[in-house]
């Protein structure tokens, strides 16, 4: 730090230091205790926290072998330290850039990257694995009993060297044969140390407390003892079976055999399967390219209903927009009136809907609307169909949308009025407009640069808002006839949930990823449209 | 260089605005899977029941665990995501809010008896099965978890559980073996049978009807009289096949037909079949006289009842035993019994079974194995799990011992004619049709025959699609 003194006259003329260079010069010029600032101390500290906390995430990120998750926390870390402790003139721009750019590439960028390399797999029910768990998990579960069902009653032991073992009770003779099983095989044991009715060593191995097995158990559980009539093995911690598998795995050729049927099983498409199609579960993870996208567009039975979902989509999202925004500067409007009173409890009021989480205040819509035992049916003394009939039903999802947004345009609009200087409509009054043209030619054509930006991500948001749709009334209700299950209200993110969720042999993220990639692709396109459009508005 | 910056600064800003408004749709594709409840872990000794009872969204919807479509429900309704870490334990057993008290002391004795550490963590109901999709591979997942017999379809799947050899396998009821039992393989020990019944109110309805029809004109005449507003509590918000399946089973109609070896046919579909379409019909008449009442919610459902509004529910011991709201509670005079036949056909009711399954993915196998092959198995521990949870025990001799209980004596009747809920991965497709065309039915706007043909094509197109 002292070195910086030394350059510190050209420092202060640059206007853009205005970092935490700032504050440090004053205690410079003091004399501070060996030059350090509080600005510094600041500096330290926080840095001296951000490095902690970064070893301790590698510390955790190492053993998990999360290599991709490493490389992003040494970088940050690293850029972070330098970025800040520099003092070169191109550091401080991206001293404000920094943090920012990598929150945006760990938590925006990062995830939807990651659902871009999903949506190219077939992950899903019954191919979550990779291949080595499948293959294992398909001869684990064609375990069996053989024939002569036969079991033992078992304890766990070791011997001097370690080497584990089972000490059997064999009960098919009189008395109990006690025999000594190794992954070599079983021997007639014949040093037998008994403490009641349980054996407690035969031939060097002593019998484990399950609390000595806490560390050995998993290596128990995959002892194998080979015997002429099958494989000895536990199945609980006192008790073997004798087993033997249906399925057997040959690495050499790939593939997997049935030893009772000579039914080959080969790998294709994520699942060992037969020559007849016969697949084994489980299936393993599998790139797939383009087939989820193929079938989004391919699939006469997906593309059924889609039209009208993506239809009623663009007309919720915008309806939802217009009106909310609508609603929105209007009572910002009212409000902004002078004359009027007590506006701090009106505004304090309309924030509410904003306020209370919108999941439940959905539900508390649902029970409301619902058409015979709902309150407002009760109270009208009507029969409206809010949630039954297709478009009723539509409306009603708009009603409970914009009631649930308008808040947010209020606020919005009124800060912005309140930006608007009174000079120039007062001058447009002059000019000889009336209120009305005044706030056509002056104020909205304000408010819309200040709100425009808002209203286009305010749609990206209605576009996807899953929220709203589900649980107002799962989309419903449902569309007659429709090729696959679809309702009235479905948007395009509550239709993917059914179908990749709520459908077909359970969950289906491949599927559900793909049309998420198209949805993102499609309303950033949008977005990008719509902030290039705004620009302009500025230059007015 | 000030100009520039702020350049930057505008492009960034744009990028993070299109970002966050695309980061829910990503969020959404991943919900299925991501680990996104708080888990109450619950060590050994300090137990935090009622914490875990605050947390939960779902409490007071108990019917969950029956219902497949729930599990929906309270996994969109999860708004914080925390990826659940595996205890710190030698036996990790994952429980929903009503079981953990029940377990936990049984597998504190277990674990002092042995000498290792025990540790149930508290999971909501429907996230056990999702989470441990990514938790058990990930390696952060439990050894025990204790779920329904119509996971089963997808866990195994998936390759998710192990298979369990249960030597004393005879001393259960047959369809709760049958029902824990997948390609052959038993894949849990079953502790508790659940199926829905007919409660009656008996101050309403002094006698249990014969059958049906003479059901439905009781129920008519009540509510004709002034003395009920409802006919028949029985929960349609908007649809509920689950909830519907006895009064669609004594109309005649069929879901999946058999397989030689008695499971079920994905394939052989009978909504649409003579007399599903038959039953269909019968619905549509049903609403048109009024007897079932569209949009019924199990808040209006246990409500109605619970208040002397409805001479007849069909529910499940869930409505019974709310500590709230259940009809023990609110101290209606009432009576659970079979559901009586239609023109002399069966009302079946779907059966659930709960039960403990092993993770493929468990840390120690055998630990888990011996506990619920041999400690959670036995008579005592199912006597002891009914008596702290009011569950009907799958064990015979636990169950003859709970029959004095005129509930789970009714309801135990009334599952007599059950058919285990079908477990295959293929009720996915069916949830969500099937719910839809009772929908359409009940909301007049599809004729019953016009409905079922519907969601039997919409359910054939799905399995077909995969």
């Amino acid at each position: 730090m002292s070195q910086h003194d030394v350059d510190e006259p050209v420092d202060s003329v640059d206007p853009g230091s205005n970092s935490s260079d700032v504050p440090m010069r004053p205690a410079n010029r003091s004399g501070a205790l060996l030059g350090l600032s509080i600005g510094l101390i600041t500096k330290i500290v926080l840095l001296g926290t951000l490095n902690a906390t970064s070893i301790w995430a590698l510390g955790r990120l190492i053993p998990e072998g999360v290599w991709l998750g490493v490389v992003f926390v040494v970088v940050a870390t690293v850029a972070i330290d330098v970025i800040y402790l520099s003092r070169a003139r191109w550091s401080i721009a991206v001293k404000y850039l920094l943090p920012g750019t990598l929150l945006l590439l760990a938590f925006q960028l990062y995830p939807v990257m990651y659902t871009a390399y999903i949506s190219s797999t077939n992950l899903g029910t019954g191919n979550i694995l990779d291949k080595e768990a499948a293959t294992e998990q398909v001869i684990a579960t064609s375990i069996g009993s053989t024939e002569s069902d036969v079991s033992f009653t078992s304890r766990a032991a070791t011997n001097a060297d370690g080497t584990l073992g089972l000490i059997l009770t064999d009960d098919r003779t009189d008395p109990p044969t006690i025999l000594l099983g190794t992954e070599d095989g079983t021997v007639e044991a014949n040093d037998i140390v008994f403490d009641g009715d349980r054996v407690e060593s035969a031939d060097g191995f002593t019998a484990l407390t399950l609390g000595d097995l806490a560390d050995l158990e998993s290596d128990f559980a995959e002892l194998e003892v080979p015997t002429d009539e099958g494989i000895i093995r536990l199945a609980t911690l006192n008790r073997a079976n004798l087993v033997g598998y249906r399925l057997q795995f040959d690495p050499a050729v790939d593939a997997i055999t049935d030893v009772e049927t000579g039914v080959v099983y080969r790998p294709v498409d994520g699942f060992y399967q037969a020559d007849d199609g016969t697949r084994l579960n489980p299936g393993w993870e599998v790139s797939v390219g383009f087939e989820n996208y193929r079938r989004v567009f391919a699939s006469e039975a997906i593309r059924g209903p889609f039209l009208r979902v993506f239809v009623w989509n663009w007309v919720f999202a915008v309806g939802t927009v217009v009106f909310s925004f609508a609603v929105g500067m209007l009572l910002a409007i009212t409000l902004d009136h002078p004359d009027l009173r007590g506006k701090r409890i009106y505004r304090s009021l309309l924030i509410f809907p904003y306020a209370l989480p919108s999941f439940l205040t959905v539900l508390v819509w649902q029970g409301m609307m619902n058409r015979r035992f709902g309150i407002i049916n009760d109270l009208l003394g009507a029969d409206i169909p809010w949630l039954t009939d297709p478009w009723m039903a539509r409306a009603s999802v708009l009603l409970v949308s914009t009631w649930l947004s308008f808040p947010y345009f209020f606020l919005v609009c009124t800060g912005a009025l309140q930006s608007i200087p009174k000079e120039l409509t007062e001058a447009a009054n002059v000019d000889g407009a009336n209120g009305r043209q005044a706030f056509r030619a002056v104020t909205f054509p304000l408010l819309l640069v200040a709100v425009a930006p808002l209203l286009i991500s305010s749609f990206a948001f209605n576009f996807n808002n899953f929220n709203v749709i589900y649980f107002l009334n799962r989309g419903g209700p449902p569309i007659a006839g429709s090729q696959t299950p679809a309702g009235s209200t479905d948007i395009l993110v509550s239709y993917t949930f059914r179908l990749a969720f709520e459908s077909g042999r359970g969950q289906d993220l491949g599927f559900a990823t793909a049309i998420s990639i198209l949805i993102f692709v499609h309303v950033a396109l949008f977005s990008a449209w719509g902030f290039r459009k705004t620009a302009r508005l500025e230059e007015i | 260089m000030f100009k520039r910056s702020k350049l930057l600064i505008a492009l960034l800003m744009t990028l993070m605005l299109i970002a966050a408004a695309c980061g829910s749709d990503s969020d959404s594709a991943d919900s299925g899977t991501d680990a996104d409840t708080e888990t109450t872990e619950s060590e050994a000794n300090d137990e935090e029941a009622d914490d875990a009872e605050a947390e939960d969204e779902t409490a007071d919807e108990p019917e969950d665990e029956a219902e497949e479509e729930a599990a929906a429900d309270d996994e969109a309704m999860e708004e914080e995501e925390a990826p659940i870490v595996r205890a710190d334990a030698d036996l990790v057993i994952w429980a929903d809010d009503t079981r953990t008290p029940v377990i936990l002391p049984l597998a504190e004795e277990f674990g002092e008896e042995n000498g290792i550490t025990v540790a149930v963590q508290e999971v909501n109901f429907g996230d056990i099965r999702d989470r441990l999709q990514t938790a058990g591979p990930a390696g952060e997942g439990p050894d025990v978890v204790i779920g329904a017999h119509d996971w089963l379809g997808q866990l195994v799947t998936s390759g998710l559980l192990a298979p369990v050899d249960l030597p004393n396998s005879g001393d259960f009821s047959p369809v709760a073996i049958d029902a824990m039992t997948y390609e052959g393989q038993l894949y849990g020990v079953p502790y508790a049978i659940e199926n829905i019944a007919l409660i009656r109110n008996v101050d309403l309805v002094p006698d249990s009807p014969a059958t049906m029809e003479e059901l439905e004109q009781i129920a008519l005449d009540v509510v004709a009289a002034g003395d009920a507003e409802i006919p028949l509590a029985v929960q349609n918000d908007p649809g509920d096949p689950f909830h519907n399946f006895p009064l669609f089973t004594a109309a005649g109609g069929y879901l999946f037909g058999l397989n030689d070896d008695g499971s079920y046919n994905a394939d052989d579909i009978g909504i649409d079949s003579e007399g599903g379409l038959a039953a269909g019909a019968q619905f549509q008449a049903w609403t048109e006289s009024g007897f079932l009442s569209p949009s019924l919610s199990y808040d209006v459902m246990i409500e109605s009842f619970g208040q002397g509004n409805a001479p007849f529910a069909i529910t499940g011991p869930w409505a019974v035993s709310d500590p709230d709201r259940g009809f023990g509670a609110t101290g209606v005079n009432y009576v659970v019994e079979p559901i009586p036949p239609l023109a002399g056909t069966t009302a079946a009711p779907f059966v659930g079974v709960q039960g403990f399954m092993v993770s493929a993915n468990a840390e120690n196998p055998l630990f888990a194995q011996t506990f619920i092959t041999e400690i959670m198995s036995t008579q005592e521990a199912q006597t002891g799990l009914f008596e702290a949870g009011g569950r009907p025990p799958a064990h015979t001799a636990a169950f003859d011992a709970a029959a004095g209980d005129p509930d789970i004596e009714g309801f135990g009747l009334a599952g007599e004619n059950g058919q285990p809920l079908p477990a295959i991965p293929e009720m996915g497709s069916v949830w969500s049709a099937w719910t839809d065309a009772y929908a359409l039915i009940l909301s007049g706007e599809s004729t019953g025959e016009d409905a079922f043909t519907s969601a039997s094509d919409q359910i054939r197109t799905l399995i077909a699609e995969g």
